[in-house]
């Protein structure tokens, strides 16, 4: 269906008619058709074109304004139009597809994209969907695949304003990754969103394969959080802005104490080395809080997640969930942000730390991506964080892809992460952005050439994204799928006849 | 209300008969100690016996020891566990239910595809008693999932839960392999939760489970338990308390050599030293050796010179375990420290769906089951072409065939 006619610009700002009885939109894809093959193009920008000139436009509307005259223009269609200026996304010559470096041909008419047009879009040996094409407001049945291999490695950032879908976009990127043996997600769930305790969520998955921790209420078949206190360590405290006497404090207890530092610097037990008392009133006070302790003389006692007899094998059940492509979501609601990043922190360490002992071993290529969902990434990416000490998750995010540890950082904040972070994760979903800080540091940090793309950045409606990745041909437009709608279609009702071997049925 | 919460008897455990009569001994102390301290009733959470046909000797007196509960009115409340009931749900502890010695509370109905359980009511204190029995290579989890808890927690009064599975939030570290079901599989608010299978004494209160208990074994059953439990336990519930009851029938002497730089001459030397003088009378001593020989290899030590002087000691059995032991002479050999079932689920898993089958759903359940089959032992008395027969049987009916 012809839309336009390509009637003047330059390469990366090309001006098409719009046909009267079409509808151009921001972001709509079209094509140009050429010799040899045809040239992909995206509307960026819209304005209004007129054959009469302004000044004869303005006494027009002035007469029907004020003195109500019936006045109609002579063809309308004609002299009225709008323009659209679009930039060329790719060039295909027959099913190959090259990065456009020339432009369509003069006067050449632009229509409506097919599928057939895009069947260069293959779908790779490692595909994961990341949501469906989207030519403008109009959602295309044609799904998108990223290869999941390198995507998740590489880090993915999702970002957008509340409210723009992120959480439905994450539910189907968890959803469609939980059969995958390539890559084992970690979710850390502050909302409590992804499990679906009491609406369609992860739980319905057909596979079974979703394991939930969570500390309040335990529905029947989940985990109870509670991890060992001889997991912690100091170091994976670094998130925290301890000073530096605090932080030697906390170091001393567990050269001397081990295991049983928490305990010892609790009950406040010798050392070796003298600290000032504030230091050590003030690390317990803090110690304390974060992990919801409580003493009584000589008495440790715990009152949240973190115990002293149970929780012995919790982060490595989680770690050998994950090692065999599991998908481990842990609900985090019911604590502070410290104590879920503690806990994030606890596993990543040990992930990151079996996984480093892999390569080493040669056994690396065997396993899968880990990637770590951080919700609110700034808490642990963002400068002032960073710039206290680094932690394990700006380590993921610098080193990680050498060891297939990935993070998929979710924020509506972006400017707040470094761009030295920013630039090391490779893919970034973008979702309706209005803040024009956010758009300016996204736009900085995609991998295409995005600097056209702020007014389409901030037009995106909710459940509409842009997606801008190393590994896609160009930045992809997507409609992300209502994820109850796709959840809907999978579940099945099992009837399998259950054997109870070995109960007395009365 | 009074009760002995015991678990993991496994009576006849053990290759050498010495042994073997310990888990024996260990459960009449136990069960006269019960007599002795007047309880109500006594749980038995699973693996009663080791296999599911004990030899006759160890049967009759296990029935002996259950008649004489039965004349002092304590009845024996008792699930099925992994070890003494057969892949297809065979267990000599059918018949001593149908003798009237003891009461299975493994029991219910099927509705809607799920498993409803009934209670067992304890007539002298109106206790009110379920649970579910253990099954090997963890099949047990589907009957916790597919056990409706509605019935189970709506219920009034004083309800106690017994299982014979390993729960994730309770496992020990050094069983962090181990498969295990999570805790919320348990239904909630009953007043004591019986365990069995995890041999590790513990007793948790999680939110919504009050007195989760693991008692340990009554006896323990291999090399590293007896290092580490050195006795066998079981628990007394009195009106709320709970008592950890030590049952020691032999003596532990576990002795820990680190064979580090040393040649085999110093590590025997070593020994020599550590056991010289000392009285053995009913002990067991284990010798574990762990480290690199400086020279030599590990037969180079003189084991049956040790083996000797202990005995001569008095010592009632003398066991050593040399997994971590190696030399720098030698190449060193890898020891996978798993359990045996542990390696087994791992190269069953390694290998499914390498070949076309009809139950390709069910294909690791099928296959534990048939491994389990072929393992059973024949029994004593039994006859050839009768233990042939019995394991065809159970084959057949593991493929529906």
């Amino acid at each position: 269906m012809i839309k336009g006619q390509i009637i003047s610009g330059r390469f990366g700002e090309i001006i098409a008619r719009q046909k009267s009885d079409e509808e151009l939109e921001l972001g709509e894809l079209l094509v140009a058709d050429t010799e040899k093959g045809k040239i992909l193009l995206q509307v960026y920008d819209l304005l209004y074109g007129s054959q009469i000139s302004q000044q004869n436009l303005e006494l027009i509307s002035g007469m029907k304004l004020e003195e109500h005259n019936n006045l109609e223009f002579m063809e309308p269609h004609l002299r009225n139009y709008k323009l659209a200026v679009m930039k060329n996304l790719i060039t295909i010559n027959e099913k190959k597809a090259v990065s456009s470096k020339n432009l369509p041909v003069f006067f050449s008419e632009i229509r409506e994209v097919t599928k057939e047009d895009l069947s260069f879009l293959t779908k790779p040996e490692d595909a994961f969907m990341i949501g469906n094409l989207r030519s403008g407001t109009k959602s295309l049945d044609f799904p998108i695949y990223l290869p999941g291999k390198q995507v998740f490695s590489h880090h993915i950032l999702i970002t957008g304003t509340t409210g723009k879908g992120k959480s439905v976009l994450m539910s189907n990127l968890i959803w469609d990754c939980v059969e995958k043996d390539y890559c084992a997600l970690l979710v850390l769930d502050p909302h409590d969103e992804y499990y679906g305790r009491n609406k369609i969520g992860l739980k319905d998955h057909p596979s079974r394969k979703v394991v939930y921790y969570t500390s309040k209420n335990v529905p029947t078949g989940a985990r109870s959080l509670k991890i060992n206190l001889s997991a912690v360590k100091p170091e994976h405290l670094s998130f925290m802005d301890f000073s530096p006497p605090q932080t030697q404090a906390m170091n001393a207890f567990y050269k001397k104490y081990g295991e049983k530092w928490v305990e010892s610097i609790i009950l406040e037990k010798p050392l070796n080395v003298e600290f000032n008392d504030a230091t050590v009133a003030v690390l317990k006070r803090r110690i304390v809080f974060l992990l919801d302790l409580d003493f009584d003389g000589e008495q440790l006692y715990c009152e949240g997640i973190f115990d002293l007899k149970a929780g012995e094998t919790t982060i490595s059940d989680i770690c050998s969930e994950l090692e065999k492509a599991g998908t481990v979501i842990i609900d985090t609601s019911n604590f502070s942000g410290q104590t879920e990043l503690l806990v994030g922190s606890l596993i990543a360490s040990e992930t990151l730390r079996r996984y480093k002992n892999y390569k080493v071993r040669g056994e690396l290529k065997d396993k899968p991506i880990i990637s770590v969902v951080l919700e609110e990434a700034p808490r642990v990416l963002g400068k002032e964080v960073l710039e206290r000490g680094s932690n394990v998750f700006a380590t993921i995010a610098r080193e990680g892809r050498k060891f297939k540890v990935g993070l998929v950082a979710i924020t509506q904040m972006p400017s707040l992460i470094p761009r030295v972070i920013l630039a090391n994760i490779n893919t970034k979903v973008i979702l309706g952005t209005e803040m024009s800080t956010e758009r300016q540091a996204i736009i900085e940090s995609a991998s295409q050439d995005l600097s056209s793309d702020n007014r389409a950045i901030a037009s995106l409606d909710k459940g509409e994204a842009i997606v801008s990745s190393n590994f896609a041909r160009f930045a992809l437009p997507i409609a992300v799928p209502f994820f109850d709608e796709e959840v809907k279609k999978h579940i099945k009702k099992k009837n399998e006849t259950n054997n109870f071997s070995g109960v007395k049925i009365e | 209300m009074k009760f002995a919460h015991i678990a993991d008897c496994h009576i006849g455990a053990w290759r050498d008969p010495k042994l073997k009569d310990l888990s024996m001994q260990a459960f009449i102390k136990a069960t006269n100690i019960c007599i002795e301290k007047n309880v109500d009733f006594i749980l038995i959470a699973g693996d009663l016996f080791n296999t599911s046909m004990p030899g006759i000797d160890y049967l009759k007196e296990t029935t002996k020891r259950l008649k004489e509960l039965k004349e002092r009115d304590i009845p024996v409340y008792i699930i099925p566990g992994s070890h003494d009931q057969s892949p297809s749900g065979k267990t000599m502890l059918d018949v001593l239910e149908e003798a009237g010695l003891m009461i299975n509370v493994v029991k219910g109905t099927i509705k809607d595809n799920k498993l409803q359980l009934k209670f067992t009511i304890d007539k002298k204190t109106g206790a009110k008693i379920t649970g579910l029995l253990g099954r090997r290579g963890m099949l047990e989890k589907k009957y916790y999932e597919q056990l409706d808890n509605t019935n189970l927690e709506s219920e009034t009064g004083t309800k106690i839960f017994m299982f014979h599975t390993a729960l994730t939030e309770l496992k020990p570290k050094e069983l962090e392999k181990m498969d295990s079901n999570p805790v919320s599989f348990l239904p909630k608010g009953f007043e004591y939760y019986a365990g069995g299978h995890v041999h590790i004494v513990r007793k948790e209160t999680i939110e919504g489970y009050k007195n989760i208990v693991y008692p340990g074994p009554l006896m323990p059953s291999n090399f590293s338990e007896l290092e580490k439990l050195r006795r066998g336990t079981f628990y007394i519930y009195n009106h709320g308390k709970l008592e950890l009851i030590p049952i020691e029938i032999v003596k532990t002497y576990p002795l820990e050599i680190d064979a580090n730089h040393k040649t085999p001459e110093e590590v025997h030397e070593f020994i020599e030293q550590c056991i010289k003088n000392q009285d053995f009378t009913n002990t067991i001593v284990l010798i574990r050796i762990e480290g690199k020989l400086k020279s030599g290899r590990q037969t180079d030590i003189n084991f049956k010179a040790i083996f000797e002087t202990l005995y001569k000691q008095d010592a009632f059995f003398v066991m050593k375990n040399t997994s971590k032991l190696s030399s720098e002479e030698f190449e060193e050999i890898k020891i996978n420290t798993s359990s045996v079932e542990e390696i087994e689920n791992v190269i069953i898993r390694e290998h499914l769906g390498q070949i076309k089958t009809y139950f390709s759903d069910t294909e690791e359940e099928v296959t534990k089951n048939i491994m389990n089959s072929l393992s059973e032992e024949k029994n004593e008395g039994e006859k050839v072409y009768e233990y042939e027969e019995k394991v065809r049987k159970e084959i057949n009916k593991i493929l529906n065939l």
